[in-house]
């Protein structure tokens, strides 16, 4: 029997404990308050543009009316099945204590369902949704209207965010039974097919407009708007009460594939033969490498992240000014996985790997080459699928793609190290749901990362526009370097064997 | 006279505001068991971890197989078998992978008949090649005290390995330590379990409060006399 008051009261219980244990309480303030800023930012500025005038900024300002205006429902749904997607990837959602952690305490399934619940909005993807969706409704939608539309916006947020959860929670339960994971990646990937296979045919569009999204969209802009908040308020109490059962259902059962991976059977082999650097590089490449690959929530994450906006890219032609964004948002991702904290690769292990006699400096150098590793491959496949969709881009443009891949790869490489050598936590990740630091900071990490990345993919997509690629070359030649120093700096860090122990004891949490 | 192979001297070791050993003096001689004792935030397990080159001293000199540990990490860390006293082990790694890391890493060949045979000493031998983390707490402990030894260290630090340990792993560890004595290795054994201590060592230090309240020869170390240095 489900008790969903004592359910809400432990999940307060345990968001009050986790907000105690935020080691920077006036940075996460000064955060949840530019969250707060930014929304109402993105949610009101863009009414205000003056779309009217003459000029290159009104003239791409009227082209990006025109190219939402049609597509704000397919925007709507895709919002949806991204919440999908992340909870079904997250083996339903982010968990308020760690497995290792909460075992000892008597945590309900509902504490579980409510605590990812309340913990979604701490994720950069489903901010950038928020933002994304408040921002095209605030340009397409007349000032007079706005505040409606807006209350909208947040109200199919919630409901999609409660709706994903639901889904979410059912896949995992699926998964978690006895040829779960089989059938789990069958239908998935049947389902990818007949969507690439709609989309071939033509027929996906049409299918999107006659979805209740469209409704939507029409209705919010009049005085129904009231009545549509209501009736998407009333789905988010159904879903978030419908997703007790599945979440029950689903965390009865043993996690599967997580129990076969931690006991694993890998073969011994022979010692790398590298083609260039030394053994001991090679060997702790491998030792890292498989640390990553053999992780059920680093190897979905890292699938998921490179093959979700190259998807996006290959189905829904971006532009290359817009695939620009996409590799530097995939590579934060990755590094959200486990680079900014890159450290709690080896958990407990730290203090062993730490008594063997190799230099600090291989080590660090191994950690940083097998994240590096992860972020080009995971923002390559994203610009390999737009080079499907797209074919071949102009010189100039392909410079900026190029450089701008690699500016954000050693950028995001560069950041994470140096948060992982600052900041280091003792975390266990044997849990697809566990996340390298804690929530707050993981907000944190996520903002500041996506800022900068999609800063940077601005500034090369408007060098794209410049005749001179040379401009474009200096820039990302100033970027890389300003990113080589701070990658340096970390490992100097690194290197001082006080801090290299603080980083283990912490890391290893003795 | 021949110089001790673990030679500690004033040793201060601080984390921020917290002193965690506040000038020990210790030393242990090759061929010998000596038992590190005391109460839990004694100093020990931060003792043994300077020793083994994890955390570097504060202040004080430490010189472990004739290697200062602030200068000569890496040898140090060549001579020293460590079994740490929480988990030490890579969760994604198989026990054969650290064997065969740790063996690289010193460059040691024909290292496999060895590895094969410690752990079927700690009956290990069929879970060679599964990830450790699925391994119970005894499992891994048992694997620490294999990676700790495999390579025959001349100084051999074993923080806790009989914690949570069935009593087959029990005398595998305890034979780990008559081979490591027999080949002329120092070893320094911590542990809360007296009569273990007794049975392995010759000779036992007790520290209090991050100093060292007495040495002592592992027979003088009754039941009364060690529950006074403790309080």
């Amino acid at each position: 029997m489900l008790s969903w008051t004592d359910g809400a009261r432990d999940t307060a219980h345990l968001l009050r404990f986790r907000a105690r244990t935020v080691r920077r309480r006036g940075p996460a303030v000064a955060g949840f308050a530019l969250v707060l800023a930014l929304t109402a930012l993105f949610a009101t500025f863009p009414a205000h543009l003056d779309t009217t005038g003459e000029g290159q900024v009104a003239d791409l300002l009227r082209q990006l009316i025109r190219g939402v205006e049609g597509n704000l429902p397919l925007v709507f749904t895709g919002v949806l099945m991204l919440a999908i997607g992340s909870a079904m990837s997250s083996g339903g959602g982010r968990e308020l204590l760690s497995r290792s952690e909460a075992a000892v305490h008597p945590i309900s399934p509902v504490t579980e369902h409510l605590g990812a619940l309340a913990l979604t909005p701490v994720n950069l993807a489903w901010l950038i949704q928020v933002w994304g969706l408040l921002t095209m409704t605030a340009l397409v939608i007349a000032p007079e209207r706005l505040v409606g539309a807006q209350i909208v916006v947040l109200a199919w947020v919630v409901a999609a965010t409660a709706l994903g959860q639901v889904v979410g929670w059912l896949v995992e339960g699926v998964r978690r039974t006895t040829h779960g994971v089989v059938i789990v990646r069958v239908v998935g990937g049947l389902i990818a097919v007949v969507f690439g296979l709609l989309h071939l045919a033509g027929l996906l569009r049409p299918m999107v407009d006659v979805l209740p999204t469209t409704w939507l969209v029409e209705t919010m802009a009049t005085d129904g708007w009231p009545l549509v908040t209501l009736l998407l308020l009333a789905v988010s109490v159904v879903a978030v009460w419908f997703g007790g059962a599945p979440a029950q259902w689903a965390l009865s059962l043993p996690p599967r594939e997580e129990l076969r991976v931690e006991s694993g059977v890998h073969e011994a082999r022979h010692l790398p033969a590298p083609r260039s650097g030394s053994l001991e590089l090679a060997l702790m490449r491998r030792l890292d490498r498989g640390s990553v690959w053999r992780s059920v929530g680093m190897r979905r994450g890292l699938l998921v992240l490179g093959l979700g906006p190259g998807l996006v890219a290959l189905v829904a032609g971006l532009q290359w000014s817009s695939v620009l964004l996409l590799p530097g948002l995939a590579a934060s991702g990755a590094a959200l996985l486990f680079g900014v904290n890159a450290w709690c690769l080896d958990g407990k292990g730290m203090i062993w790997r730490e008594t063997l006699p190799i230099a600090p400096s291989t080590v660090f150098d191994a950690r940083t080459l097998v994240l590096g590793e992860c972020l080009a491959g995971v923002s390559g496949i994203t610009i390999t699928m737009a080079l499907m969709r797209n074919g071949l881009p102009p010189l100039q443009i392909g410079v900026s793609v190029v450089l701008c891949w690699l500016v954000v790869v050693v950028q995001v490489l560069a950041i994470s190290m140096s948060w992982s050598v600052r900041s280091p936590y003792g975390v266990d990740l044997s849990s697809p749901r566990a996340t390298p630091a804690p929530h707050g900071a993981m907000a944190g990490y996520a903002g500041r990362l996506s800022l900068v990345t999609t800063m940077t993919g601005v500034l090369f997509a408007a060098l794209a526009e410049l005749p001179w690629p040379w401009v474009t070359v200096l820039v990302a030649a100033f970027f890389l370097s300003w990113s080589a120093r701070r990658l340096v700096r970390a490992r100097r860090r690194w290197l001082a064997p006080a801090e290299r122990a603080r980083i283990a004891l912490t890391v290893a949490a003795v | 006279m021949n110089e001790p192979a673990i030679d500690v001297r004033d040793l201060y070791v601080r984390f921020g505001d917290v002193e965690a050993v506040a000038g020990i003096d210790l030393s242990a001689e090759s061929g010998q068991a000596t038992a590190l004792l005391g109460r839990n935030g004694a100093g020990k397990s931060t003792t043994m971890k300077v020793l083994a080159g994890v955390v570097p001293p504060t202040a004080g000199h430490v010189t472990v197989a004739g290697h200062d540990v602030a200068t000569d990490t890496l040898a140090v860390k060549r001579a020293v078998g460590y079994c740490p006293d929480v988990g030490g082990l890579v969760p994604r790694g198989t026990p054969w992978e650290h064997l065969q890391l740790s063996a690289a890493l010193r460059r040691m060949d024909d290292w496999e008949v060895a590895a094969r045979d410690l752990l079927e000493r700690f009956e290990l031998g069929d879970v060679a090649h599964r990830v450790v983390g699925g391994f119970s707490h005894g499992m891994s402990r048992r694997l620490s005290v294999v990676l700790a030894s495999h390579h025959e260290p001349s100084v051999l630090l074993l923080d806790e390995p009989f914690d949570g340990v069935d009593p087959i792993g029990v005398d595998a560890t305890l034979d780990v330590i008559a081979d490591a004595r027999a080949r002329g290795a120092c070893v320094l054994l911590s542990t809360h379990l007296r009569e273990l201590a007794l049975e392995a060592c010759t000779s036992a230090v007790v520290l209090r409060g991050g100093s060292r309240v007495a040495a002592l020869q592992a027979a003088e170390l009754s039941g009364e006399a060690y529950r006074a240095l403790l309080d």
